[in-house]
């Protein structure tokens, strides 16, 4: 669309100018969104009688440890938010593949949610294994079984054209009555009357980035306090993975392709149900590894925190605000995982409850779907209406479009 | 065998049937809802963030107001409220209607909770006293009947009202000019348009009416069923209404059969005491048949053709 404009213009702009024009377009939308996100947060906070600017004080403090006003050590509050990026990524891909080829994966939570089981049912079971096999043997654990609850949904969409909003919602109900199927009262329980498993074997554990040691002192507290573990470093390759999967790889061009046009992908040659089913997978993977890496490297068993997980959903936010590629998603991860950071800092410091952290990330989601400040503009007489549907720039738009009626056509080909 | 024989006669008690039929009327109320909205062209998988509304303001106004009745209506206005946030999102400004229900859900989690923190201490809401809960109704003479009269007329009184409102739905959309263009609207808003039906304002109504519905099912929940609000108190309630729309295909008696279907299961687990099945395995059921039908095991289930697709006249 900026090429176009440009063109029109008759004067062709530096390709500098125009890269950096480009890249500044990109992110207007995202950082207009969290702009907007954060302003209405504040009125909200303002309109129950809560102070805006302390409340936004202790988050930054949370997230990023600075402006601290009540204590809190920057290094151990950066480390806690790294802790809550690391799945994020990983799932936050999960959900940005699917888009690509126009498929909607609000399923990463159940997905993540099996992973977890997965990684933990296998370091429980080979518990005495040595750390060279247990230790991917729990992480590849994790990806399979991730892949297999959204290879559900793949093989469900490609052969019957079942919508994968619905049947992944489905999916995540029922990982979530598994869980506590197997922590509650299960096979899986470590004593009556507690709602956690057995600890994985210490040959699973992924272990923290600095050393553990009470001696060491970084940042004015003991190394082993900080929980950055190895799993960040996963997380990166994932996203780096998923970067060159997406642009790189045959399969990538196909999603795309996909996602751009089932027709069109069709009649290039392609199976789309193939690169359906393969996306799923894939997409399924990334979201087990996370519930895999987290089991891992954090909690090293089951517990009932993981009945509230929001990952998951977290992700889609992610992988929206992030427009879909690697880097994006990195940012976004970043920032929504200070914001968890921060929420229990703003409780402490701030009395406004943590989880105004979920009323911004829904406002973030708002404006990025709705793309307020666009719509907006498009009815400004000056700009004038002709500019195409609003929905078909965004990852999110490709998924109202052809569906099971292109599959049938699929079908009468082969 | 003797499971099956003993859950044979729990079916013929008449309060197994009473409790199916309350469980089925907490998921009937959004899943009609849900019919209307995806009837006219909008997704909407916000059900359970406008139920979660619903219960939690219908506790905060019977705090204040100590009148059921009143709580139920401002708990029906919050859920239209939530409601007219995924309408404008999506109609006005065409955004995607599943990351606008999304939203919506997540909103709703944060804003109850946040509320409570803000004005209640850090947890407890506060229990309500029996009087000023919606009351039970017993229709005189009819709730003698045997069976039936257990089963239909000693019921809370929205069980009775949702009831009506099934019937209300059915007729609305298949019977009237009104359901007739709705329809029209979710099926081809494009020639609906033409033919001179203002698209915009079908829409806008369809949601907000969803929105109506689950508030009044939170209310249910919370000053009916319960007597008090916890935070994420739904539970996936507003998903499995979800699913019962699916699964009754897109029609309000079709949802009505599902609801009554998941009801019954639960009211089978909760008054038997010779399953010995874990509570959290049956509550797959739900979702398990859900998929089921929609692998088209059990007959294809079809949404309506214009279904998430927002509506942007002059752009084809």
């Amino acid at each position: 669309m900026a090429a176009s404009s440009t063109a029109a213009a008759g004067r062709p702009a530096p390709p500098l100018a125009a890269s950096l024009r480009r890249a500044g377009r990109a992110v207007a939308v995202p950082a207009g969104s969290v702009v907007f996100a954060f302003l209405m947060g504040a009125v909200i906070v303002a309109v129950t009688g809560g102070n805006p600017f302390a409340a936004y004080q202790a988050l930054i403090c949370g997230g990023f440890g600075l402006l601290c006003s009540g204590g809190e050590n920057a290094g151990l509050q950066v480390s806690n938010t790294i802790v809550f990026l690391t799945p994020l990524i990983m799932a936050g891909v999960a959900v940005a593949l699917p888009f690509r080829a126009g498929l909607f994966n609000i399923g990463a939570e159940g997905q993540l949610i099996v992973g977890a089981i997965a990684c933990t049912t296998v370091g429980i079971h080979f518990a005495a294994a040595p750390a060279p096999v247990l230790l991917p043997a729990v992480l590849l654990a994790g990806m399979a079984a991730g892949a297999a609850w959204a290879g559900i949904v793949g093989v469900l969409k490609a052969l019957t054209g079942a919508h994968e909003v619905v049947t992944t919602i489905m999916l995540n109900y029922i990982a979530q009555w598994l869980l506590r199927f197997l922590i509650i009262g299960g096979p899986l329980q470590l004593h009556n009357g507690f709602s956690v498993s057995s600890p994985i074997g210490a040959g699973a554990h992924l272990s923290t980035l600095l050393p553990h040691d009470d001696k060491l002192i970084v940042f004015g507290l003991p190394a082993s306090v900080y929980r950055v573990h190895v799993g960040l470093l996963i997380a990166l390759l994932a996203a780096g993975t998923y970067a060159f999967l997406l642009w790189r790889s045959s399969f990538g061009y196909e999603v795309r392709a996909v996602g751009q046009s089932q027709k069109a992908a069709r009649y290039a040659g392609m199976s789309v149900r193939r690169t359906i089913i393969l996306t799923m997978l894939i997409s399924g993977a990334f979201a087990g590894l996370a519930g895999a890496v987290q089991i891992a490297a954090v909690d090293h068993n089951l517990t009932d925190k993981y009945f509230s997980d929001t990952t998951g959903f977290d992700a889609i936010a992610v992988a929206l605000l992030g427009l879909g590629t690697a880097t994006g998603i990195v940012f976004a991860a970043i920032l929504f995982g200070a914001l968890h950071g921060g929420g229990a800092v703003m409780q402490s410091d701030a009395g406004i409850s943590g989880n105004l952290v979920y009323v911004l990330q829904a406002l973030i989601l708002f404006s990025i779907a709705a793309n307020f400040l666009r719509t907006l503009k498009l009815r400004l007489p000056a700009v004038g209406r002709a500019a195409g549907t609003p929905a078909a720039e965004a990852p999110a738009g490709a998924l109202a479009g052809e569906s099971a009626t292109a599959l049938a056509d699929d079908e009468g080909l082969a | 065998m003797t499971v099956l024989s003993d859950i044979g006669h729990l079916l013929l008690t008449a309060d197994l049937w009473h409790a199916a039929l309350a469980a089925a009327v907490l998921l009937l109320l959004p899943a009609l809802g849900g019919v209307i909205s995806e009837r006219s062209g909008v997704v909407n998988i916000a059900m359970e963030g406008m139920m979660l509304t619903g219960a939690f303001f219908a506790v905060a106004a019977d705090l204040i107001l100590h009148d059921p009745w009143l709580s139920a209506l401002v708990a029906m206005v919050a859920g239209g409220l939530m409601a007219l946030i995924h309408a404008v999102v999506s109609i006005r400004f065409r955004a995607d209607q599943i990351v606008s229900g999304i939203a919506i859900n997540i909103f709703a989690t944060g804003i109850t909770v946040f509320l409570i923190n803000r004005f209640y201490g850090l947890q407890d809401v506060g229990h309500l006293p029996p009087s000023e809960l919606l009351p039970n109704l017993q229709i005189p003479l009819l709730d003698q009947i045997p069976f039936l009269g257990r089963v239909l007329f000693q019921q809370n009184v929205i069980v009775y009202v949702a009831l009506i409102l099934l019937l209300l739905v059915h007729v609305l959309l298949f019977r009237t000019r009104l359901g007739l263009r709705i329809r029209a609207v979710g099926e081809h808003p494009e020639a609906a348009d033409t033919a001179g039906i203002n698209v915009y304002r079908l829409r806008y109504g369809a949601v907000i009416s969803s929105g109506l519905l689950s508030g009044l099912s939170g209310a249910f929940l919370a000053i009916g069923i319960s007597n008090t609000f916890v935070p994420n108190m739904t539970d996936g309630r507003g998903y499995i209404a979800l699913a019962a729309m699916i699964f009754g295909k897109w029609t309000p008696f079709g949802a009505f059969i599902a609801c009554l279907i998941f009801g019954l299961g639960q009211a089978i687990y909760d008054n038997n005491s010779i399953i010995h099945v874990s509570q959290y395995l049956l509550s797959m059921l739900p979702y398990i048949l859900t998929l089921v039908v929609l692998a088209g095991v059990v007959g294809r289930s079809q949404p309506p053709a214009a279904d998430g697709i927002p509506y942007a006249p002059g752009t084809e």
